[in-house]
């Protein structure tokens, strides 16, 4: 078998032609039938959806062997793969990139409900033998990904810190891989993440949150692999049903806060590609489209790509606090009016007035700054003495802590808040209050306990 | 693409139920669903023993009980092989915008030379499907190939079906229909 040979087949495995799959029972009776999904795996494995217990299950059971036959809808060639069972997976990342595609799948055909994944099968390639030659000219891309992922880098490449890593990342991904709708989520060490940027939407979307294993993002948070579904599906979906699911999780205060999630209403594609670093999930790059099956197997690559880059890179930065410092100090801004800000420890959410701005670890930093600024007056920092904070319940990495500072910022320029964080040399940021503020910690059942004097 | 909806198993149960036709007979209309111009796929055990799928262009009935399945000999040269030996056969007719899906199976099929009057059925059929693809998405070019033919390359797989079933998704897909 020609290895090569499998890889290049990737393109008649997206599912846009449903390929045919035959199985023998022991005394060789042969039984045909459609399958929604061949999904390619390695350079010598496929897995095919199993949905059914039906014929075909008892055949493989019996003996172990398919054929399957694949159209490749752009070069129309069609190539009949033999194949061995090897195992049936029923958890796992393989399990879980297989059961968003069939959901897609289900969706598209209007068969949700009737297809359901109950395992990946897992099979050698035996053999591939091409039944008919490209008949149509492969249509050379007039954008061809590789080039434009090696513009993405050499951009990532050039950023100094976390801030510019992210919107670089995102720039490249619209300017580049020409995709017009991306959000840039990171982890938090309870598996939820938050975006920290976007492109392509009315709103930022910055602080919303997506819980682990909720639509192609959490999913793909979870497993650690990309997600990929070419079809609107209401088992991924984001929206109401979401805030309803962390609420019921208790990942949610009951109180009506969050930033909403900026995706699509309409979605028809969607990917998500972990953002790893040294075997760990940072984040998440979020690519989404109106367009049906707009992503294949080569964006996914293109992206996988730009994610690994994304985060070694934001691993390396953020071990490399310790360099001279370059920015400018802050201006100081005048100060007017007063802001009261209350601190809800349940979730650590802080709300400026009565409008709510940020929760979690980003929340525990803004507050433990701003108590530290009314107690002592100090308005540097330094990251390296939030790293040490046990209270934070910072992970010990440190693009964690640069993600969560972007975080902070961001909300905090997009609600034109009278509170800033600016830059101030590297490994040091200073907390800039253009008003005076007063500190409320709210007890767990919301009542206010204690007020702390007025900060500035 | 358009979304048209699903058949069911239990469709394809209600339909034979009701159908009135002879021992040794198809029923009228499963006769005219084979002939519409759904893809047959064609399977059977390779002479190695081995699983061996392929896929057909057009199907014909004859005396409502003959089914004549037109295949690509370049494209099936093994599965003919093996018809030829001896093999068992199944064949899956599938309409693309519901997903009703028959399976016919038989112990053994013969291959004949396609008549010169199949032609232009077989082009019928090709280009019903092809019309079809192209309505649920298919661009025109990949509906055309993918329902191409050599008029001079194909041959007939001749078989009586001894067992039947609904392979359409859902509940009771796979059951065999009984007299």
């Amino acid at each position: 078998m020609s290895v090569a040979g499998l890889r290049a087949l990737r393109g008649a495995m997206e599912g846009i032609a449903a390929s045919l799959l035959c199985t023998c029972d022991g005394e060789g009776q042969p039984n045909v039938s459609m399958i929604s999904q061949v999904h390619w795996v390695d350079d010598d494995h496929v897995a095919l959806s199993w949905q059914f217990f039906n014929k075909t299950r008892l055949n493989l059971l019996a003996t172990g062997q398919a054929s399957v036959e694949l159209f490749d809808p752009v070069s129309h060639a069609r190539h009949r793969l033999q194949l061995d069972h090897v195992e049936t997976r029923t958890t796992g990342p393989l399990f879980e990139m297989m059961k968003a595609r069939l959901a897609g799948i289900a969706s598209h055909h209007g068969l949700e409900g009737v297809f359901r994944l109950l395992g990946a099968d897992v099979f050698r390639v035996v053999s591939i033998e091409q039944l008919s030659a490209p008949a149509a000219s492969m249509e050379q891309s007039c954008h061809p990904l590789l080039s434009a992922v090696r513009s993405c880098i050499d951009e990532l490449v050039c950023c100094r810190d976390f801030d510019d890593l992210a919107d670089t990342l995102l720039d490249g991904v619209a300017r580049h891989l020409r995709i017009g709708h991306a959000i840039l989520l990171m982890a938090e060490g309870d598996g939820r993440l938050f975006a920290i940027g976007s492109r392509g939407y009315a709103a930022s979307g910055v602080g919303a949150e997506i819980l682990s294993g909720e639509g192609v993002i959490g999913v793909a948070a979870r497993e650690g692999v990309p997600i990929r579904i070419g079809h609107l599906s209401a088992d991924y979906r984001y929206g109401a049903a979401l805030g309803v699911a962390a609420r019921e999780a208790g990942l949610l205060a009951d109180t009506a806060c969050g930033v909403p999630f900026p995706g699509l209403g309409d979605p028809h594609s969607q990917i998500a590609v972990p953002v790893l670093s040294a075997g760990r999930v940072l984040g998440v790059l979020f690519c989404e489209s109106a367009e049906i099956m707009r992503f294949d197997h080569e964006h996914e690559d293109a992206l996988t790509i730009l994610a690994g880059y994304f985060g070694a890179l934001a691993t390396l930065l953020g071990e490399d606090d310790t360099r001279a410092t370059e920015s400018p100090a802050p201006p100081t801004a005048a100060q007017a009016g007063l802001v009261t800000v209350r601190h809800y420890s349940r979730d650590d959410s802080v709300f400026l007035n009565n409008d709510y701005l940020i929760k979690g670890v980003a929340g525990a930093i803004l507050w433990r700054l701003l108590r530290q600024n009314a107690e002592t007056g100090r308005t540097v920092f330094s990251k390296r003495e939030l790293r040490l904070d046990r209270s934070l319940k910072l992970p010990d990495h440190a693009e964690n802590l640069d993600a969560r500072l972007v975080l902070l910022r961001r909300r905090l320029d997009e609600r034109d808040a009278c509170l800033r964080i600016g830059k101030s040399g590297r490994g040091q940021f200073q907390l800039i209050a253009a008003c005076q503020i007063a500190l409320i910690e709210m007890g767990d059942d919301g009542a206010s306990p204690s007020s702390s004097p007025a900060a500035s | 693409m358009t979304q048209q909806g699903h058949a069911t198993p239990a469709d394809d149960q209600l339909k034979w139920r009701d159908a009135n036709f002879a021992a040794g007979r198809l029923p009228v209309h499963l006769v005219a669903f084979v002939q519409a111009g759904v893809a047959p796929i064609l399977g059977v055990r390779g002479m190695n023993g081995r699983p061996l799928v392929g896929s057909g262009v057009a199907c014909r009935v004859r005396e409502m009980s003959l089914v004549r399945l037109f295949a690509d000999c370049a494209r099936n040269a093994m599965l003919l092989e093996a018809i030829e030996a001896g093999s068992a056969v199944a064949a899956t007719f599938s309409r693309a915008r519901d997903h009703r899906s028959i399976q016919l199976k038989a112990s053994s099929a013969r291959l004949r030379e396609p008549e010169a009057e199949d032609l232009p059925e077989i082009a019928r059929q090709c280009a019903a499907l092809a019309d079809e693809l192209i309505n649920l998405g298919y661009t025109r070019a990949q509906a055309l190939a993918y329902t191409a033919f050599d008029p001079d390359g194909l041959a007939v797989v001749e078989f009586r079906p001894k067992r039947i079933f609904t392979q359409t998704p859902g509940p009771g897909a796979g059951a065999e229909l009984l007299r």
